[in-house]
């Protein structure tokens, strides 16, 4: 049986080996001219003391760039072309009927395709996060935004649980459709929807969000690759102040603040007493996922993913073992 | 060795067919004393005929004592079936195409000859009968 | 003679739609059996529940001494061919033979390359790019070859020339010969049957109407053809399978072997496909009598 899933994706196994050396070869190369870059970028500013002021500096490639980030809808390509006909076109061209006519018990059959498959997927999202994750090192001690939407979501284990989750979800589809094109939409269109829910609603809410209210004047940064999930300022009463849209100093618009205030929206420097003591009324506010948790979240959305990946297997096996074939 | 023919829309049924071609080939010498009868499976595959058929004929045949079958060499013809010697098939058959140019000369048709020769057997057999 | 196929009171039901009732058959050992009745009769749902791709909804089965499950072993007894012989389009035929090699534990892949290399079909040409008649030669080839005990085929030569016909049948008998084989299969074409099978199963309106040796239940059926009368005392004795009168003439199909006193009424032989169609019901084309009498009423 193992054989017979080599023979039938043996052309797609090559393509995808193929892509997946392309890209290692494209960030093999820029990834390292990234490293030196940064390196000695590093060693200057230790050199004259201006470390801190790095952060406009851009590595590498605009392109090469782009592509890293376009390596989000990778793991769906998995489950789109590998996941969805696995076995809707089998059931839909009927040799699932000629396996099964050939002493091969539907179980066996479906554990065995769906068994090689999963394993693809995880390699192909664990090699792409793998060549993604060394690549943007640098990136990630620069701009220390690993944990950013977008940047958690290609880094890290979360594109292996992707991939798996995306093949589930294809082959689910297939047994339960049993039309390849109509599972393929589904699978996009489920991909794209759970993703978008998880990331932005749930992932958020994984851990209790850490608050800190601070003096405007000194500032605050949390320490490393921080998630900022919120800003903003409070008045006096511990309201969140409106984003000004019009003159502002440290965040806090103009009509709240003494006339002392105003060379700072100029770009002053220097702010006057009685402007300080107006503005330390007020207080900013963040709340944040502290970077100490990255590897925590990555645990837990993998988690998650993993786990709809093994309930939409199960439900893809329960629908066909039960089925009229 | 002989072939078969199987005619599927004839009234006569197939296993009878063969019984029949096996008798008329011994009768027109095509067929002679010790040659081997075509193995069932060979049959089967010739004329698409149950295997259950040809096997029914080849114990009819065996029944009337003409053909005998050897474990594990085959099986062949015994011995010929009572009748008239091969040469009486093409001397009557002369006759007869003699006859028919009469009757047709006369203005019989196939219809009337058939039915002619239908009456003829029958009174024939009357009389075999009786006697 | 044990019996390959046995079943009782089958049934099987989708939603609302009766595709098999109270179907109860036997099929003995060794035989070819022919699988008849209009479309939708429930010829493809009857050998898919032999097979175990369906479930019944009623009644029970035995199929080569056990019920149809998902296991190796019954699995490797039973080959089932479906009206559309799936093959994988781009395998060619040595590479479903390996396939076949690969996936059963009995396998005799030479049979299969010697079988199509004697039809001269090309065993090195994609599946998708043989023709009709070939891929169901590579499917029957493959079935085979994997020696199974018993063949189940849904309408295989329906879509072959007759020449294909011809060859397909004489393989599927020439296996038989060989022995250790029960075939039933599903077909329209009555000729094809007359010759290769014999052992009948007759559906319509998804009931069993006969099932039986071809050769007993011909015996067991008669043509009765006398004047126009009374009838009572012939459908007592026998049952009346197809009555057709006219003004001057009453033609009965009976089943039943008591003999037929009354001089009025000439018995004849009946014949497989006259049999089949009078079972067949009204949707059957009308009895040759039928029509000959019509002309002369006119």
């Amino acid at each position: 049986m193992t054989w017979l899933v080599w023979r039938q994706h043996r052309a797609q196994f090559y393509v995808g080996a193929a892509l997946l050396a392309a890209l290692a070869v494209l960030l093999l190369i820029t990834g390292l001219q990234m490293a030196s870059q940064y390196h000695s970028a590093i060693a200057a500013c230790t050199a004259n003391r201006s470390c801190t002021d790095q952060g406009g500096l851009f590595l590498g490639n605009r392109a090469v760039g782009f592509l890293v980030i376009m390596t989000l809808g990778t793991p769906v390509l998995a489950g789109l072309f590998w996941g969805a006909p696995l076995v809707a076109a089998e059931l839909e061209t009927g040799t699932s009927q000629f396996a099964w006519m050939q002493s091969v018990t539907r179980r066996r059959w479906l554990a065995v395709k769906t068994g090689w498959m999963l394993l693809a997927a995880a390699v192909w999202g664990g090699v792409i996060s793998a060549l993604v994750t060394w690549w943007s090192g640098p990136n990630n001690a620069l701009h220390l935004d690993a944990f950013n939407n977008g940047r958690f979501d290609i880094m890290g284990l979360v594109p292996v649980a992707y991939a798996l989750f995306a093949m589930a979800l294809g082959i689910a589809a297939g047994t339960l459709l049993r039309r390849t094109l109509p599972a393929m939409a589904v699978t996009l269109a489920g991909f794209v929807a759970v993703r978008a829910v998880i990331a932005l609603w749930l992932r958020p809410h994984y851990m209790s969000a850490v608050t800190v209210t601070y003096n405007l004047l000194r500032g605050y940064t949390p320490a490393g690759s921080y998630w900022q999930l919120g800003q903003g300022v409070l008045d006096p009463n511990g309201h969140l102040v409106p984003v000004p849209n019009g003159p502002a100093a440290f965040g806090v618009a103009m009509g709240y603040l003494p006339a002392s205030c105003a060379p700072l929206n100029g770009g002053a420097t220097k702010v006057a007493p009685s402007c300080a003591q107006a503005l330390g009324r007020f207080h900013g506010v963040i709340t944040y996922q502290p970077a100490g948790r990255y590897w925590a979240f990555q645990g837990i959305e993998t988690g998650i993913f993993v786990l709809l990946a093994a309930i939409l297997i199960t439900v893809a096996a329960v629908v066909l073992l039960r089925r009229d074939a | 060795m002989i072939s078969f023919r199987v005619d599927g829309r004839s009234v006569v049924p197939p296993y009878l067919q063969i019984v029949q071609q096996v008798r008329q080939a011994l009768r027109m010498g095509r067929l002679d004393v010790g040659d081997q009868l075509p193995p069932v499976r060979e049959v089967v595959a010739a004329t698409a005929v149950n295997p259950n058929t040809v096997l029914k004929a080849y114990r009819d045949l065996e029944r009337e004592g003409l053909i005998e079958a050897r474990a594990g060499h085959g099986t062949f013809v015994l011995k010929r079936p009572p009748g008239p010697p091969p040469g009486t098939h093409s001397r009557l058959g002369r006759s007869l195409a003699r006859w028919v140019q009469q009757a047709r000369e006369a203005g019989l048709d196939d219809e009337s000859i058939e039915s002619l020769l239908r009456v003829q057997l029958r009174a024939a057999a009357e009389k075999e009968e009786i006697a | 003679m044990t019996a390959v196929i046995q079943t009782r009171g089958l049934s099987k039901r989708y939603r609302r739609v009766r595709a098999l009732s109270d179907c109860t058959i036997t099929v003995p050992e060794g035989r070819i059996s022919a699988l008849i009745g209009p479309n939708g009769a429930g010829k493809t749902t009857l050998l898919r529940l032999l097979s175990g791709l369906a479930k019944p909804t009623a009644g029970e089965m035995a199929v080569l001494g056990g019920t149809p499950r998902q296991d190796p072993v019954f699995l490797a007894e039973i080959g089932y061919l479906a009206q559309e012989m799936p093959l994988y389009r781009r395998f060619t035929a040595d590479d479903h033979i390996g396939i076949g090699a690969h996936l059963n534990r009995r396998w005799d892949a030479g049979y299969a390359q010697d079988r199509l290399r004697s039809l001269n079909i090309p065993l090195d040409r994609a599946a998708g790019s043989l023709s009709g008649g070939q891929r169901a030669q590579v499917a029957l080839a493959l079935t085979l070859a994997k020696k199974p005990g018993l063949l189940l085929l849904d309408e295989p030569v329906a879509a072959l020339d007759p020449l294909a016909r011809r060859h397909f049948l004489a393989t599927l008998a020439e296996a038989v010969a060989d022995g250790g084989l029960t075939v039933v299969l599903s077909s329209h074409l009555l000729a094809d049957l007359e010759r290769v099978a014999d052992h009948l199963i007759l559906l319509a309106a998804s009931r069993v109407q006969l099932c039986g040796d071809i050769e007993t239940l011909l015996a067991e059926h008669h043509v009765l053809v006398g004047p126009r009368k009374d009838t009572t005392a012939i459908e007592k004795a026998r049952t009346v399978v197809q009555a057709v009168r006219t003004a001057r003439q009453t033609t009965l199909l009976v089943r039943g072997n008591a003999p037929v006193i009354d001089p009025d009424w000439e018995s004849d032989e009946v014949g497989l496909e006259e049999m089949v169609l009078a079972y067949m019901g009204q949707d059957a084309a009308p009895a040759p009598a039928q029509l000959t009498t019509v002309g002369e009423d006119q």
